[in-house]
């Protein structure tokens, strides 16, 4: 009896979406939003929906404008590429963003993220870009 | 008194005459940079064949900059290698290398820096991160260059001929492969692209980006990762161009998004995984195409509007045509199908049946692709017959009313 009560949850959890992100093919994979193909690792980003399916973009402005176009889409969790490496996905609320300056990303949206508050820092002058936070940037759209 | 003469006589010759530096191993000015802090506006510099390898060269003087059999200029994939800042600069005959290869500033084998009336002509340029890039620049020329790089899918690499917020360029004649994108408009006006050629690249021969009345005329377009796009655009202009082997999921011969008010007239969509994919666009015209061996000849999303689709041919495609609503907004009238089945008994050269180029298998393949499976299966083809007789899935106004009898000889 334990064996088939444990057989079954373990069945569930597999069967549950995962909270991970599926990596992005770079000039394979092509965005949902503006259909052009997806080439650089800097900019892009992935929505994972509740029904575990993923939807990759070439800009986080993409990203944006799909969600607020698509409210049917119930959206697990949103992921976005880190800036000081490359083509990394990570998880966007927890991310730290930077805007407009010299950054020039593929639809002009013209969004910078990063995992850590000492890479936005650094890259901040490098770029003379304005510091925002998820929430920020998540109201802009 | 006469030697007086002499000289003032000399000084005025060389202030109302150009002069031409010489440039190499045999001369007495052995590096460009000597040479271009000697030169003065108008002044020609003739550079002999030999490899240079002096960092960034910049030039900041209206001259000729000549290459006499393709000097060579090596970056030694540190920095950009030729910058033009000034007007009415000429550069030809170079072969520009190895530029460095950044992300945070993009540099190239030859930027111009917003300016006007540069000329950049027959040169070579191998392996750099961009090849030529015109920023905030007016009335310039690009023209004869063989423009190379060896991009692959996982690995960043710019563009090859990059044109941003420009005005008035006349981009001719240019072999591009292996970069990302052959050809790059962005917030470019009143250009035209014309006679080039640009296959091999990473994403696209060619592509738009907010860039209005402008012409792309007579080139070819082979083999790219996703084919060409032009994006968020109006007023342009695409003649006689070819559009071939542009496969994959993501790949179209023509993508056309968010465009307004432009003519597609004679090209050649061949052997695509789909000749034109249209979203957001309105009030464009689509004549005398020829549309053979692809996948899907045109792919019309339901936000599409006041297309006219006239006099084009579609030969040996999958799909002809294929939709994803059941809205139908664009016309498509005397179109050669070689799908029809009609008959024309007054012989007007039109067949007296109407054509509905929009097949049920087209329409359940847009769902669920994975019924691709089902292709050509007897079930399936008799669907397709019912379907042609009674329309129920497929919108019965999306219909060719005069198709033509005899394909059209383009």
């Amino acid at each position: 009896m334990k064996k088939i009560v444990l057989l079954f949850s373990s069945l569930l959890i597999i069967s549950c979406v995962s909270n991970e992100p599926k990596p992005i093919k770079l000039n394979v994979d092509s965005c949902e939003f503006c259909k052009m193909t997806i080439s650089n690792g800097k900019f892009g980003a992935e929505l994972l929906t509740k029904k575990g399916r993923y939807y990759k973009f070439d800009d986080l402005s993409c990203m944006m404008h799909y969600t607020k176009e698509n409210t049917n889409v119930q959206v697990q969790s949103f992921f976005v590429n880190d800036y000081a490496k490359d083509n990394t996905l990570i998880p966007a609320e927890q991310c730290f963003y930077l805007h407009g300056g010299s950054i020039n990303s593929p639809m002009r949206g013209n969004f910078a993220a990063f995992a850590s508050d000492k890479d936005q820092d650094d890259f901040q002058k490098q770029l003379n870009a304005k510091m925002l936070t998820w929430e920020q940037v998540f109201t802009m759209y | 008194m006469k030697k007086i003469s002499f000289i003032v006589f000399l000084l005025f010759f060389s202030i109302g005459k150009a002069a031409t530096i010489q440039v190499g191993a045999n001369f007495p000015v052995k590096k460009i940079k000597q040479a271009l802090a000697l030169a003065k506006d108008g002044d020609t510099i003739l550079v002999d064949s030999g490899i240079y390898k002096e960092g960034t060269i910049l030039i900041n003087k209206k001259i000729y900059f000549i290459g006499k059999n393709f000097p060579v200029l090596d970056g030694q994939h540190k920095k950009e290698v030729l910058s033009i800042n000034a007007n009415d600069v000429v550069v030809k005959g170079f072969k520009v290398i190895n530029s460095g290869h950044a992300a945070l500033n993009d540099p190239c084998g030859i930027r111009v820096y917003d300016k006007n009336n540069v000329t950049i002509q027959g040169n070579i340029l191998d392996n750099n991160f961009f090849g030529i890039y015109l920023q905030n620049s007016t009335n310039c020329i690009v023209k004869n260059n063989i423009i190379k790089a060896y991009g692959k899918a996982e690995q960043l690499i710019g563009n090859g001929i990059h044109c941003w917020k420009s005005s008035n360029l006349q981009i001719i004649g240019n072999k591009i492969t292996g970069h990302r994108d052959g050809i790059y408009f962005e917030f470019v006006t009143q250009s035209v692209i014309w006679r080039n050629i640009s296959n091999n690249n990473v994403r696209y021969g060619l592509h738009f980006m907010f860039s209005n009345d402008d012409a792309y005329i007579t080139n070819v377009f082979k083999n790219n990762g996703a084919g060409v796009a032009v994006m968020f655009t109006k007023n342009v202009k695409m003649f006689n161009n070819y559009f071939e082997e542009n496969w994959g999921d993501s790949a179209y011969g023509l993508l056309l998004k968010e465009i307004a008010d432009s003519y597609i007239f004679n090209n050649r969509f061949a052997r695509n995984t789909s000749g034109i994919y249209m979203e957001g666009t309105s009030r464009i015209k689509v004549e005398k195409n020829s549309f053979e061996s692809n996948g899907w000849g045109m792919k019309i999303q339901a936000s599409c509007m006041e297309n006219e689709i006239v006099n084009n041919n579609f030969l040996k495609n999958t799909f002809d045509i294929s939709t994803n609503g059941s809205l139908v907004l664009n016309t498509f009238n005397a179109n050669y199908w070689d799908k029809y089945e009609g008959y024309d008994l007054d012989k007007d050269g039109m067949g007296d049946v109407p054509y509905h180029p929009l097949s049920l298998f087209a329409v359940l393949t847009e769902n669920t692709p994975s019924s691709m499976l089902l292709y050509r299966s007897f079930m399936i083809t008799l669907l397709d017959k019912s379907e042609k007789v009674l329309p129920s899935i497929t919108p019965d106004n999306f219909v060719d009313n005069k198709p033509l009898m005899k394909s059209l000889p383009l």
